[in-house]
């Protein structure tokens, strides 16, 4: 190998190998509209309630499971917004992960939920982990693409994931079902177990 | 090496490809909080074995336990781990643990096949140990919650290994195998009981 071609390739790999630092993982100096659509991923007490909720909705049926793409992104839209205007609500947190609880133990069960009951349930979730995202928003943030973001994100991984589901559930064999059903007490006992611990009293995030 | 600079240079690129991420907070981010709950039953042994017995007992009795077992498992655990979460003292739970192993292995080994609810109460009341001895470790995480994932994924994915070993039992020599396992789970929690 020619001497410029070495170093060529070591200067390549010389910048190439180092890794950003980490020091600061939720911003992504990309803008506030990442920051609020990268946030939901910084933590399993966000995401978490997400995947409840699209599988609970994948199980409701098509003509039912997709109204959750309208009411999720909307309840997550008005619960941010609250976050800026009403901060500190400590028991939107307790919500949050009640919620894993509680809709994982739906989805074990595989509850075929009333429209009415579904449609509040993904509002309420949507209220409360747009409110827990909000609440990272600091005073220089800029709230509305922040809160955009953190919209566009749950309206995405809706359309997406419930997309997924659904695909899943109609493929061959019964054995769909109870792995989604399976998955469900996987994050009805971790729900369980965090919400016990916050009832506890020495939970702080 | 012939040119200027090139023995310079090549060792600025041997340090600069050494270099990691500088993480200012290690130990504290999900990521961590996630790794460590995912590590605890798999590096314990003894709830290593458990594990996979339980799959392997719900594969040889069909369905529907081979769903209904790994599904009631970590529901139950959980139960245990809000025990273990708020420090209420359960006793003898490393013992239990190692007679589940015993227990688990010897059910398999023997290929006992008992009524449903009698096999589910039998893998929840082993269960709750298990999970007591996870949630104990839960307040000092990292990451609470990713620990809680961590440790419940790793569950039931050693479930679903136990699953997958047993679907063997289609296959008569499969079946011989499958007790063989079962039975080297239970010698394997006689070791631990004894030790």
């Amino acid at each position: 190998m020619r001497p410029w071609r070495l170093r060529c390739l070591m200067a390549a790999l010389a910048v190439l190998t180092p890794t950003a630092s980490q020091a600061h993982l939720v911003t992504t100096r990309l803008g506030d509209f990442y920051d609020g659509a990268l946030h939901p991923m910084t933590g399993f007490e966000f995401a978490l309630p997400w995947l409840a909720l699209v599988i609970l909705a994948a199980l409701q049926g098509p003509a039912r499971g997709r109204w959750l793409i309208l009411a999720f992104p909307i309840g997550l839209l008005a619960g941010a917004t609250l976050s800026a205007w009403l901060p500190g609500l400590s028991f939107v947190q307790f919500v949050n992960i009640a919620a894993i609880a509680g809709i994982g133990l739906l989805v074990a069960l595989a509850m075929q939920l009333p429209m009415a009951v579904f449609l509040g349930l993904s509002l309420l979730v949507g209220l409360a982990n747009g409110y827990e995202n909000g609440e990272a928003m600091v005073f220089n943030t800029d709230r509305f693409l922040f809160i955009c973001g953190v919209t566009a994100i749950g309206y995405t991984f809706a359309v997406l994931a419930l997309a997924l589901a659904t695909s899943f559930l109609v493929g061959r064999g019964g054995w769909r079902t109870i792995a989604l059903r399976a998955g469900g007490s996987w994050i009805a006992a971790v729900g369980i177990m965090v919400a016990g611990f916050q009832l506890s009293g020495l939970y702080h995030t | 090496m012939k040119g200027i600079g090139i023995q310079p240079a090549l060792a600025a690129a041997a340090l600069f490809a050494l270099i990691e991420p500088a993480l200012a907070h290690t130990g504290t981010d999900t990521v961590f909080g996630f790794q460590t709950g995912f590590l605890h039953p798999i590096s314990g042994p003894d709830h290593l074995v458990a594990m996979v017995a339980v799959g392997l007992w719900g594969a040889q009795l069909g369905a529907p336990a081979i769903w209904i077992l790994p599904i009631t498992f970590p529901l139950v655990m959980a139960i245990g781990g809000v025990l273990g979460v708020v420090g209420i003292p359960v006793p003898f739970v490393e013992t239990v643990i190692a007679l589940s192993a015993v227990a688990l292995g010897l059910v398999v080994a023997l290929r006992l096949r008992p009524p449903l609810w009698a096999a589910a109460v039998l893998v929840a009341v082993f269960a709750i140990f298990h999970g007591y001895a996870h949630g104990r470790e839960l307040p000092g995480a990292a990451d609470p919650v990713g620990y809680g994932v961590g440790f419940v994924v790793a569950t039931g994915l050693l479930h679903l290994a136990g699953i997958l070993i047993g679907t063997l039992t289609r296959r008569p020599l499969g079946a011989q195998a499958v007790r063989a396992c079962g039975a080297a789970i239970a010698c394997a929690g006689l070791f631990f009981l004894v030790t």
